[in-house]
């Protein structure tokens, strides 16, 4: 399974990855999967190189799933923070509709890329106020809070709220990212360049990845969140993600959730002091280290532009193919986000799939409507040949404000009425072009002359029983006794 | 019942995505008058109700003329009556397009099938044909439940 897999890159832990899952499935009546399915396809997209890591990586046991349900409040947090670290509208997008998906998809890599200090920075954080009781490795909170209590927590945070997908993405991002940056970089370099000693920050790394194994995002969103951060910042600086990747041991799991806990509670000092300072790149680096907790709740105002700016930067060898896969899921949400206007019911429901499943019960339960309404018809059919005009001209009138579309092809009367809610004079038009038969509706006008031969005097009868319905605007009515002279 | 295929409204569609009601309603209506001449005493219910579906269809999909992929789908399918069971082939080219998890991949299978030709659409133009479709099924609905209570309060 590739989300599997994806898991074991990311964290090395498949089983904690899928137990994850699972619990979030169980607990969420399985919308987190879907969700994830959804992630995992955009994430595949970032993450065609993983399949060299895949290889590499060993699934480790099952961490803890128990974090991941253990805040889901803080996970809240975490996820409006991720939001406004990620993007600003992330979050509230997530929250408010299934459109966000998809953007935050698209603006989290930006982000994670844009100041991976930022964000390690607010997720350490985040991270931090989930694992209170943790204890703190400063080197290893920082690698850890970056990249997997970003991940993991955001994870566990949406997952608890249905928030999968944006924390599913946000992971999966940091994760592809960071197997992306696996593929070429050598085992010993440092994170962002910012821990001097490598190898503990590895172990960090990867103690980090494997702790957050708890959440499945989590070591994919770090991983991809550092990898993101290295390549925005120094193109060939933070190879840690990818090093603790292929350097991951399995048997530390038992280390990875006091890693974890370590990282979260120090993520939210320690880290934030140590971004701030350390990076230059990301230009609120000290801003966003002393406003990580208000800015994390908040929508930080960054601006679009930027978030462009930064995935032109990235340079990614397959920027071309990633820039119209975005493009492509910036429309496909577009086009969501119309269905889930005609859709009614679907303003809460967010997430592709289960969109996709309720368009598709709404077409078949309109499909079945008109299956329905044409048996009902075929009983009634018997009624139609004396019904049919004024049936017709009821139609046309109930359909309210008509469009302004001229229908010339229609009969006397209704192309008349359709014609009297625009323009009084063009009503004479129809009929003079019914008169020369349009080649199109005399045949079919002819079906109506058939039937209605012998209610030729019907036809006023009709238009005054038309009028008297209501037809009640001035120029409607003023046109009818046109048509009525006319006739 | 060439007519009916042509398009027959002129060609003024302030909004493209805007459902054309009455040249919906006419077509329906027409069909209906049509099938109603030409009803033979035998005939089942059953064979009444295909046909009244039938016309509510090509309705549509005659409202919708050729603008749109899955009324162009509909129109071809009306018009050649070999019922091609099971030919829905779902091009490869849209299972590449979506390298979706399962069901993901399972409902965009399921959104094809109900929607007409939405077998050979990429995903993205999979959701917009179907959003169009929705706002036509609508209409569709929406006139016939018209002309049934039509029907009803004028035999009253």
């Amino acid at each position: 399974m590739e989300k599997e897999r994806f898991f074991c890159v990311s964290s090395q832990s498949p089983e904690a990855v899928m137990p994850v899952q699972i619990n979030c499935g169980a607990a969420t009546g399985q919308l987190p999967q879907p969700v994830l399915n959804l992630g995992w396809d955009q994430l595949m997209h970032h993450g065609v190189r993983f399949d060299s890591a895949l290889g590499s990586l060993v699934p480790s046991s099952p961490s803890s799933n128990q974090l991941a349900g253990s805040d889901s409040v803080g996970l809240r947090e975490l996820v409006g923070r991720l939001g406004s670290s990620g993007d600003m509208s992330l979050t509230s997008r997530y929250q408010n509709a299934n459109s966000s998906h998809y953007s935050t998809l698209l603006s989290s890599p930006s982000k994670l890329g844009m100041d991976h200090q930022q964000q390690s920075k607010r997720s350490l954080p985040m991270a931090g106020q989930f694992a209170a009781p943790f204890s703190t490795n400063p080197g290893f909170v920082e690698r850890a809070a970056r990249f997997s209590c970003f991940g993991a927590r955001s994870y566990d945070g949406l997952r608890g709220q249905f928030g999968l997908p944006e924390a599913g993405r946000l992971s999966r991002v940091s994760s592809s990212q960071s197997l992306k940056a696996t593929g070429g970089i050598p085992v010993g370099v440092p994170d962002n360049g910012k821990e001097t000693a490598s190898t503990p920050e590895e172990t960090e790394f990867s103690n980090g990845q494997e702790a957050s194994s708890a959440s499945d995002m989590m070591p994919a969103s770090s991983a991809e969140n550092n990898a993101r951060k290295r390549k925005a910042a120094t193109k060939g600086k933070g190879k840690a993600a990818p090093l603790s990747f292929s350097t991951i041991s399995p048997p530390k799991e038992t280390e990875e959730e006091i890693y974890e806990a370590k990282r979260c509670k120090t993520s939210e000092t320690s880290e934030a002091d140590k971004f701030t300072r350390t990076k230059p790149n990301t230009e609120q680096s000290s801003d966003d280290g002393q406003k990580q907790g208000k800015d994390n709740n908040a929508k930080p105002p960054e601006p679009p532009k930027d978030y462009i700016h930064v995935r032109a930067r990235r340079g990614q060898a397959t920027d071309s193919h990633s820039l119209a896969e975005r493009v492509r899921r910036e429309k496909i949400s577009e086009r969501m986000k119309l269905l889930q206007d005609l859709v009614p019911g679907c303003n809460k429901i967010t997430g592709k799939a289960l969109m996709l499943d309720e368009i598709i019960n709404y077409v078949q339960s309109l499909q079945r409507q008109v299956e329905f309404l044409s048996t009902k018809l075929a009983t009634l059919n018997p009624q139609l040949d004396c019904n049919m005009d004024s049936l017709l001209r009821k139609d046309m009138h109930q359909e309210g404000t008509l469009p302004q579309q001229v229908y010339p092809p229609l009969d006397l009367t209704s192309t008349a009425f359709s014609y009297a809610q625009q323009d009084m004079q063009t009503s004479l038009n129809p009929l003079d072009s019914l008169r020369q038969p349009p080649g199109v509706q005399l045949d079919s006008l002819e079906g109506f002359a058939d039937a209605n031969s012998q209610l030729g005097n019907f036809w006023e009868d009709d238009l005054q029983y038309v009028v008297q319905m209501g037809f009640g605007k001035s120029q409607g009515t003023a046109f009818s006794s046109q048509s009525l002279c006319a006739e | 019942m060439d007519s009916k295929r042509r398009p027959i409204h002129g060609g003024i569609s302030r909004n493209p995505n805007s459902t054309s009601k009455p040249a919906m309603a006419f077509h329906f209506l027409r069909a209906l008058s049509h099938i109603r001449l030409t009803t033979r005493r035998g005939s089942s219910l059953a064979r009444r109700t295909l046909r009244i579906r039938r016309a509510a269809y090509a309705s549509m999909a005659c409202s919708a003329g050729t603008r749109r992929a899955w009324s162009r789908a509909l129109l071809r399918k009306l018009r050649s009556p070999a019922p091609r069971r099971g030919a829905s082939v779902l091009p490869r080219r849209a299972a590449r397009t979506t390298s979706s998890p399962d069901t993901d991949l399972r409902q965009a299978l399921a959104l094809r099938r109900l929607v007409p030709g939405g077998a050979a659409m990429e995903h993205c133009e999979l959701l917009e044909e179907t959003a169009d479709y929705i706002r036509c099924l609508n209409a569709q609905v929406w006139l016939m439940q018209a002309v049934v209570h039509g029907l009803g309060d004028l035999s009253n």
